[in-house]
Order: C-alpha cells, then structure tokens, then sequence
C-alpha cells in the first residue's frame, strides 16, 4: 500500500510513505540487527558464505607505492618468484586455518580477498598490515631475509585483519599488547596446524629463519621464553618479559606493544602446554572465543581479557578448562579471581 | 647539515634498530653529502606541513627526522606508508644510510 502510493501518489504523498517506509526499514533492520545481536558474539553471516579463498599477490617492484603490479591470482599457477609463491602459500594456510578449524570465513568472516605486495621498497626489513592488505619487504640481505619466509609472520599479519574486525583492540598500552599477542598466538597456531604439530613438536617461535646466518638469535620472540630469541651486538637483545613484574612502561613502540605482548605470549603457551594436543583446539579456541567475546572492549587491558578467557574455557570445557586457563595466567603474574 | 633519524614499531622490537643514528653531512663523501640535500630539497622537508596524527597501523614504522641546516631546525614523524613519494625517498635513503651507520660504516 505504502509502497504502491510512493509510486504513484502526488509529490506530497509520495514524500510522506517514502519516509514511512524509511523508518519502518529501520525499525526493521534495527530489529533485525538486535536479533542477530541477541544471539551472542557469534555473527551468523547474512549470506551463505562460500569458503573459497581469494589471493592476489602484487609486486611494487621495490618501490613503496601500494598495491603494484598483479603476479599472481588465485588458481594461477606457482611462478619463480619465492616470495611471490611463499605469500600465495602463506595466505592460503591461513585461510585454511581460519576456515577449518574455526569456521571462520576469511579476515572479515565474510570471505574478504587476501591481497598481499611483496618486494616493497629498497632493502626493506619489515612487514605490515594496513588494514586492506599485507605488505612484505625482502629485508636489508644483512640482517634479515625475506619477510615471507616464516608462516607464522604471514599469520600474524592477517591476524591483525581479523583482531580489527572483531574486538578492534586499540594498539596501544595493554590493548596494543594483547593485539600483537593474539597475532603471535594465531600467526604460530597456523604454522602449526599446518604443519601438523602438537604443543610438545611445536617450536613456539614468532619469525624463525627470518634473521640471516649473521644474526645471533633464532627469531624475532619466543612464546615458550620471553626474552631469549636473540642477543645481538647490532640489533640487541630481546626485551620481552615473561611476567607482569617485568611489565615495561615505554614511549616508544606504542607503549612497548612488541615488547609487552610477551606477558600474554607466555600465558597462552603455558595454558596450551597444560591442555596437551594441538594447541589450536582447547587454547586456541578459548582465546579464539575470547578474540569474538562482545564484552572485550577494545581498551582491553591484559587482567580483562583474562578474565574473559577463563570465562570462555569454563564454557567450553567446564570447570577443568577455567582452572587451567587461570594458572596459566597466575604463572605470568595476572589472577583472574574465582 | 646534521640529521637525526630515529626508527619506531615495526613488526619487532629490537633494541639496537631503535637508537637513533646521526648523519654529519659534512664528514660523508662529497657526492653523499649532495645526494642528501637534493632528497631533503625535493622532499621540502622544511616547508610541508606536520603530518597529521593518524591511528597506529599495526607492525608499521614511524620515523622520526631532525634536520639542522645551519639556517634553520625542523624536527618531523612520518608513520609509513609515507603519502609522498618525495619524503618516502628521503626516508628510504636514510634508513639504509642508518643500516650502514649500524654495521659501523661497511659490511658486518
């Protein structure tokens, strides 16, 4: 009827039902959406999504101009170029990852396409998410290889895809912290899950073969030793602490995102240590349900979303699974009450 | 002319990288010394405007730029990606300038 005099009324009446039917509309999807909210942390997608992964890979051909030159796209086959196929690889685990165990469609869960520039800049040494894509450079030759070579880095990338989407932790302080803990802990249950391993195979490191033979370390942090992946006379020594009494109050780095997120690192692999098995299914879970939980605010700090991780293993797996979660957390210094 | 360069974030902290490194332009080989100031030229490094302050991107750098060019001292934070190319230049040679600065002037 509305719809009929929208159509066909006088240029008053038209006005009017349009309006009409504009509130109704948003009434409707207000109601709608508050339904979809009623029904906790999960976000049931509003199509049937179709898990199938879209890559792309660019070259900037070592300029710094985003995104390049298209090499590769999806179902095209692996050329010569080693970052190039690492990247289309590295994507594909991850999304792979994401998919299988945790039913999750893509960065967005909504099968957003993973584009990924590699050989960016000149002698580049870093890698980064920019809120669309991921950006490798091939590193300096001197201290650092290519930024595609670890798998746990190319997780913790697109991790950092996911972390925005959903709890959008601010990066800064404590947030920023767990931000980069929450990309370490996927970014290695990726390659682990990938390559098959069980806490006790699993090498707990975040940017293994990342460093050239130069170096003196083996990675870029260790989950299982906060503080021990390298001790160099050019780059320095690892700073991360284990424990809240190492807790490092800085300017710099965002208040010591990198450096803090050690705290949360070790808690995470001790908790998975505790469960046994693939870290992915009871640790990974718990801190995947965790990642989603509506009530983690985006300026989350560490004993917060703590809290919330004990709350999650409880309901996943009863009070056996809260308890391990909480002393895995009193180990870092960090209690989470009863 | 003087400049201070100082890497901040990245996907890593390490504590060696982020110490600032110094650039005497009088004490580099001549055509250094000129490539330097053409990058600082071109990039109007004392006439752009303060970089608006933006949310942190994940795993990007920020970098921090002080210039003394015996007329005047200006001190910039650009967090990359860097909009201009003129500036990202800039930046590009001085970070690989501060790598060999690092390794103590060659190769380690």
């Amino acid at each position: 009827m509305l719809r009929r005099i929208a159509s066909r009324g006088t240029p008053a009446q038209r006005e009017a039902a349009l309006a009409t039917l504009a509130t109704d509309q948003t009434l409707r999807l207000a109601r709608a959406t508050h339904q979809l909210l009623d029904l906790g942390a999960r976000r049931p997608p509003l199509t049937l999504p179709e898990r199938a992964k879209q890559r792309t890979i660019y070259d900037a051909g070592h300029q710094e101009t985003l995104p390049g030159r298209t090499v590769r796209a999806e179902g095209s086959r692996a050329g010569k170029d080693v970052e190039v196929n690492e990247a289309y690889d590295g994507l594909g685990a991850t999304f792979d990852f994401f998919a299988v165990v945790y039913d999750r469609n893509s960065i967005d869960d909504e099968g957003m396409h993973l584009d990924a520039t590699v050989h960016y800049g000149r002698r580049y040494d870093n890698a980064f998410w920019n809120g669309r894509q991921m950006v490798f450079g091939d590193g300096d030759g001197d201290l650092f290889n290519r930024f595609t070579i670890s798998l746990d880095v190319i997780g913790h990338e697109l991790t950092h895809g996911v972390t925005g989407d959903e709890a959008k932790l601010v990066y800064l302080g404590q947030a920023g912290a767990l931000n980069e803990s929450i990309s370490d802990v996927f970014g290695s249950l990726v390659k682990q899950h990938a390559q098959k391993q069980t806490v006790g195979q699993a090498d707990w490191l975040i940017g293994a073969g990342l460093f050239t033979s130069r170096v003196n370390g083996v990675a870029l942090r260790s989950m299982k030793a906060p503080g021990s992946a390298f001790d160099d006379p050019v780059l320095g020594r690892d700073e991360q602490p284990a424990t809240m009494a190492g807790y490092v109050h800085t300017t710099m780095d965002n208040g010591g995102v990198h450096t803090n997120s050690g705290i949360p690192n070790h808690a995470f692999y001790v908790a998975a240590m505790a469960f046994g098995g693939y870290a992915w299914e009871k640790a990974g879970r718990i801190w995947y349900e965790t990642l989603r939980d509506r009530r983690l605010r985006q300026t989350s700090t560490f004993r917060q979303f703590a809290v919330l991780t004990a709350q999650n293993a409880a309901q996943l797996f009863g009070a056996s699974g809260r308890k391990t979660v909480a002393a895995a957390w009193k180990e870092v210094g960090i209690e989470v009450g009863r | 002319m003087h400049i201070d360069f100082r890497i901040d974030g990245g996907l890593a902290v390490f504590p060696g990288l982020a110490k600032p490194v110094s650039i005497d332009c009088a004490a580099l080989p001549a055509k250094d010394a000129a490539r330097l100031g053409e990058l600082v030229r071109k990039a109007d490094f004392f006439g752009v405007p303060q970089p608006p302050a933006a949310a942190p991107m994940p795993d990007a750098r920020a970098y921090t730029i002080a210039i003394d060019d015996g007329l005047q001292c200006r001190t910039l934070t650009f967090a990359e990606p860097i909009a201009e190319a003129s500036m990202r230049e800039l930046v590009a040679e001085l970070r690989l300038r501060a790598g060999t600065i690092r390794r103590g002037g060659g190769t380690r």
